[in-house]
């Protein structure tokens, strides 16, 4: 596995969206899935414009990587042509942040580019659009099922020096358990998560307490004691352990598992993690599971990857 | 008290079905297909029409009684037309409902457009 180092590279600011369901506060917040918009599409869109301006009014930016989960990331494209400023389009699915970061902070390490955009963002209804049933035809909840939230953030990643240096990075493997229902992406996820920090700590020669805080994205509840009990058969016990998506979303009448979408893990990092003093050491998984619709139908297992990046706090 | 067996009788189907929706993988479009199927399959040995006269509402409400109807009406048909009648009746009974859903819908679509 793929572990390596950044050289001066740094979390600048980043601007936040989101609605009413995330608890959590952030910079700007929507009223309704509709936003004003024809089109639950039309709205994300507006999310990532909203997020992208924010950020664009301290200056330009060289280049913006961005993703979501609509299909062929068409959101992501459809934004970026009203900016005129050069983008990749990423997809892995929750894990979308954390590759973001990668390959901003890697171009920008071997470029003499400036600054860079990581843009994500994810919607309720889109996402249960594009993975599982029509919106209107109203399907229950499982309940292993997830909550995919709705918002969109936008993180600076300079080399001008601030407070969190982007120290590290491991590239995940895309796991298979042979897990095929969809509609339990913990246990999906939480195999390749476990991976990835286990390869990390590996490859950086770490232990787990190294880290004050370990965000996973969006395992779950199921998710994270399946990724706990993964863990704990290699003698590892997490003390500083936290999942973005489980405490993102607490309202049980919305589900019982708690978040998910590449959304999760920014916005706990950027509104709660970084925003407390005590947090030095920051290791970020992103969790994504691989999936699918046409794939799902056809009865196939579903894979999952994870990327992990560590900040450190200076 | 028919008032009474009916609430149970939907509630009782309502909570049998969310137990399979809850413990399997199957989505609420096979829940549905499969509980015609029982209804239908009830309606064959004329145990259906028994639950309806003691219990109402309460059985003729749920989907099942839609099963039920189309075995029966198909059994109707096969009585007056033979081969013949058991197709060309199958749906008889149940026709104001299918046709009330595509024509509505129909209407609706001419004034509302979708939003997906």
């Amino acid at each position: 596995m793929a572990s390596f180092k950044f050289k001066n590279i740094y979390l600048s600011s980043s601007s936040t969206i989101s609605s009413q369901n995330e608890k959590i506060n952030t910079k700007f917040t929507i009223e309704d899935y509709f936003d004003g918009e024809k089109t639950t599409e039309d709205a994300e869109a507006k999310m990532q414009k909203t997020v992208i301006k924010d950020m664009l009014k301290n200056g330009p930016v060289d280049f913006i990587v961005s993703g979501e989960l609509s299909n062929q990331i068409g959101i992501s494209n459809h934004v970026m042509s009203d900016f005129r400023i050069s983008h990749m389009g990423i997809y892995s699915a929750c894990a979308t942040y954390t590759e973001g970061l990668i390959v901003s902070a890697s171009i920008l390490g071997s470029s003499t580019l400036k600054n860079a955009l990581t843009v994500v963002s994810s919607h309720n209804l889109n996402a249960e659009r594009t993975f599982r049933f029509p919106i209107e035809y109203g399907a229950p909840r499982r309940v292993t099922q997830n909550f995919t939230a709705t918002g969109a953030v936008a993180s600076l990643i300079t080399k001008n020096p601030t407070n969190v240096k982007l120290e590290g990075c491991t590239i995940g493997k895309v796991i298979d358990y042979g897990i095929k229902d969809a509609n339990n992406m913990g246990a999906i996820m939480a195999p390749s998560a476990a991976d990835t920090l286990l390869e990390h700590l590996k490859d950086y020669r770490r232990d787990a307490s190294y880290y004050d805080v370990i965000l996973t994205g969006d395992l779950g509840r199921l998710g994270s004691e399946l990724f706990k009990e993964l863990l704990s058969r290699h003698d590892i016990t997490l003390k500083n352990y936290i999942d973005a998506g489980s405490e993102l979303i607490v309202d049980k009448t919305l589900t019982n598992q708690g978040a998910s979408g590449p959304i999760c893990l920014p916005l706990y990092l950027i509104e709660k993690i970084l925003q407390n003093p005590k947090n030095k050491h920051i290791l970020i998984i992103g969790t994504g599971s691989l999936q699918n619709a046409t794939l799902v139908n056809q009865k196939n297992t579903l894979p999952s990857v994870s990327h992990a990046v560590s900040l450190e706090v200076l | 008290m028919k008032i009474f067996y009916s609430f149970m009788a939907v509630g009782i189907i309502c909570l049998i079905a969310s137990i399979i929706y809850d413990t399997t993988k199957l989505t609420p479009g096979h829940i549905t297909s499969l509980f015609v199927v029982i209804g239908a399959f009830l309606g064959i040995f004329g145990v259906y029409d028994i639950l309806i006269e003691h219990i109402g509402s309460g059985m003729s409400l749920p989907i099942t009684s839609f099963g039920n109807s189309l075995v029966n009406a198909a059994y109707e048909g096969f009585h007056e037309n033979g081969f013949y009648g058991l197709f060309g009746n199958m749906y008889a009974t149940t026709s104001a409902g299918i046709s009330g859903a595509i024509i509505i819908g129909f209407v609706v679509t001419l004034f509302c457009k979708p939003k997906d």
